[in-house]
């Protein structure tokens, strides 16, 4: 029918995910935006998240939690596959308060002397908030620490990060709902800033890159990783469909930007398991 | 913004209550030129009669009378003993009485009420049907639900002497061997019939015409709560963001923090899973049944796109007779109104994505809030006229 071709493109495009899954199932992926948090931690046990990532091909992924315990179960389960980073919310009702919460900076602290974590995050800030004093102590104990700050905010917060901490390693979630040229124009200015491509779906559209993101993967090959975003119990049931959808629109790309985005950068940046 | 203060119509039954409640609960609510614009949105009621372009058959008598029998006849189950009124029940608001739907099978979601189901475009909770006849199929083939089929279909249409007769008057030509074809006939039967289930005007329809047309004194006959709950509705609850236009939905899906597991390790995906089963539905308007041959009809099939978002999303149900209901929520996991207007009240912002400004949020009503806002929401039910049984389809 006249009308069909798009939505007809998604079904071959569906239909030839399947054909090709053996071949996709080589592509490694490594997931930089999960979450383990107190409400999963009963219905979606560690050992079937394991299951889960692995049933999904993600060889690694960057977990924060609240509270912080559900990060080392699942470390405790599978030591290789878990990153750490370190979330200032101990319930996840603390993600709208904890910029002024006066005890966020000594939890956090006192979990950084006990245990190793790649980065702090996931946290949410935005705009002129990111000059907050926790979140000026977050960069600060980031920068102590070596560590990469998780950060689901806007551009104008992201550019106080830096203005606070002109090399701190930041990555930016969910790419800040921005615009590709955004990205671009953010990633320019700032060469340690690195983008999650989380709960975004305007980057690609049955199985193709969308334009405008295509030039920026091509321009900033090594500065994007992929990511679920498990922010609630539910969704780590969608963590094996969303590695296929993620290798359906990576196939679009040239291999090698594909498997730097799909599993390279993330290795490089956040290493393996701690 | 000027106010339309509708004091001096109320003056007399604001002294009287004034008497037995605090001045201020008793206050008569102050309508805004804006305010009233927004309340003017949520009508005229009823609307014109549904039309469906690809139901060549949709709004015609013949048709409806069709579907009417067939909607129920439990020879369109497999083992003839339900049919599409069990479920939806005329005595009921075309619903089941029951939290979850039970048919062959226990189900995981409510019965949905079919008043007004001929407006929407799309259908179910998830949206799986992108016309209100091919969503009539999907639950005739489902073996949880009726466990028909098409030859069972078709050949109730061509054997039974009424059906076949109410098929010719309908579609114009006797039914034929084309079983699929068929099936698909008696389901655009199935959805003339159920476009025309509109649900009765309401103590809200009065006052919102009365507002409109600046009748103070018709206005004053709804009362003070229900007055200070639509403003809510409208104003600071934000409600009208999703439950919007006359049948207070805006026909879409989103997730509103309500918990999507059916049972230990098992979720119901929602708009993502429907939005799968729609492209692979032969059924769909991008197929060869749809009757519009202008295409237009298919043009949000076509251009929908699937988003991460829609993992948990459930439709926007509309709010016409929602205070009748036993249940809410698409697993019917609330019990009362006052259940659902406390789980706005307290949602948490854990279960939703943070991604600009939420549409959701914790509204943090007062006990009274609470109380308004239910008696508005009960002021969109009204008892409906008695359902006839329909006449013989070929006497």
């Amino acid at each position: 029918m006249r009308h069909g071709l798009v939505f007809l493109s998604l079904v071959a495009s569906l239909v030839a995910t399947t054909r090709l899954a053996h071949a996709d199932q080589e592509l490694p992926i490594f997931d930089a935006h999960m979450h383990y948090s107190h409400d999963a931690w009963t219905v979606v046990p560690p050992k079937e998240v394991v299951e889960i990532l692995k049933k999904a091909g993600v060889k690694r992924a960057m977990v924060s939690s609240s509270n912080n315990e559900g990060t080392k179960m699942l470390q405790d389960v599978a030591p290789g596959v878990i990153v750490p980073e370190l979330r200032p919310y101990r319930s996840r009702g603390e993600l709208s308060t904890w910029a002024k919460d006066p005890t966020v900076l000594p939890f956090l602290e006192d979990l950084l002397a006990k245990r190793k974590y790649v980065a702090i995050g996931e946290f949410h800030i935005y705009g002129a908030d990111a000059d907050l004093p926790n979140m000026r102590g977050v960069v600060q104990l980031a920068k102590k620490y070596g560590l990469f700050l998780h950060s689901h905010s806007d551009s104008d917060a992201v550019a106080r990060h830096f203005q606070q901490d002109p090399n701190a390693r930041v990555l930016w979630a969910h790419s800040g709902f921005e615009r590709p040229e955004k990205v671009r124009e953010m990633l320019r200015k700032y060469p340690t800033l690195y983008c999650d491509l989380a709960f975004l779906t305007s980057h690609a559209s049955n199985g193709k890159v969308a334009p405008g993101w295509r030039e920026a993967f091509l321009e900033f090959p090594d500065r994007f990783v992929v990511g679920t975003d498990t922010f609630t119990p539910e969704r780590w049931h969608y963590v094996i469909e969303h590695a296929r959808w993620s290798r359906q629109w990576l196939s679009d790309l040239p291999p090698d930007v594909a498997r730097k985005i799909a599993y390279e950068n993330g290795d490089r940046l956040f290493g393996g398991a701690q | 913004m000027r106010r339309r203060p509708l004091t001096a119509a109320l003056l007399a039954s604001v002294l009287v209550a004034a008497i037995v409640a605090p001045a201020a609960a008793q206050a008569p609510p102050d309508w805004s030129e804006a305010e009233i614009r927004l309340v003017g949105r949520h009508g005229p009621w009823p609307p014109p009669p549904a039309r469906d372009p690809s139901n060549r058959i949709s709004g015609t008598p013949a048709g409806i009378a069709l579907g009417e029998h067939l909607f129920n006849d439990v020879r369109l189950s497999g083992d003839e003993l339900m049919s599409c009124a069990t479920c939806h029940q005329a005595g009921r608001d075309w619903s089941d009485g029951r939290a979850l739907g039970k048919a062959r099978a226990d189900l995981d979601r409510r019965t949905p009420s079919l008043w007004n189901v001929g407006y929407s475009h799309w259908f179910g909770w998830n949206g799986a049907g992108d016309s209100l006849w091919s969503q009539s199929i999907r639950p005739i083939l489902d073996p949880r639900e009726m466990g028909g089929s098409r030859e069972r279909a078709s050949r109730l249409l061509r054997e039974d002497k009424q059906l076949a007769c109410g098929y010719e008057r309908a579609f114009g030509a006797k039914p034929d061997g084309d079983d699929e074809r068929l099936l698909v006939d008696a389901a655009k039967a199935l959805a003339a019939f159920q476009a025309t289930l509109v649900s009765p005007r309401t103590r809200f329809d009065d006052f919102r015409d009365a507002l409109v047309a600046g009748d103070r004194e018709a206005a004053s006959r709804y009362g003070l709560a229900e007055q200070r709950g639509l403003q809510l509705f409208i104003g600071a609850g934000n409600c009208n963001a999703c439950h919007l236009g006359p049948r207070f939905t805006n026909g879409e899906f989103g997730d509103i923090g309500i918990a999507f597991f059916v049972r230990p390790g098992e979720v119901d995906s929602g708009r993502l899973g429907g939005l799968a089963a729609l492209a692979a539905s032969p059924f769909n308007l991008l197929g060869r049944y749809n009757d519009d041959a202008s295409g237009s009809s298919a043009l949000r099939t076509q251009h929908v796109r699937r988003l991460h978002s829609n993992f948990g999303e459930f439709r926007v149900p509309g709010l016409r007779q929602v205070g009748r209901s036993v249940a809410y929520m698409h697993n019917g996991g609330l019990a009362t109104l006052e259940d659902v207007v406390r789980h706005y009240s307290e949602v948490s912002p854990d279960r939703l994505h943070s991604d600009g400004v939420p549409l959701v949020r914790s509204l943090g009503l007062s006990a009274g809030q609470s109380t308004d806002l239910v008696a508005f929401l009960r002021s969109l039910d009204a008892d409906p006229p008695p359902h006839p049984a329909p006449p013989p389809l070929c006497p």
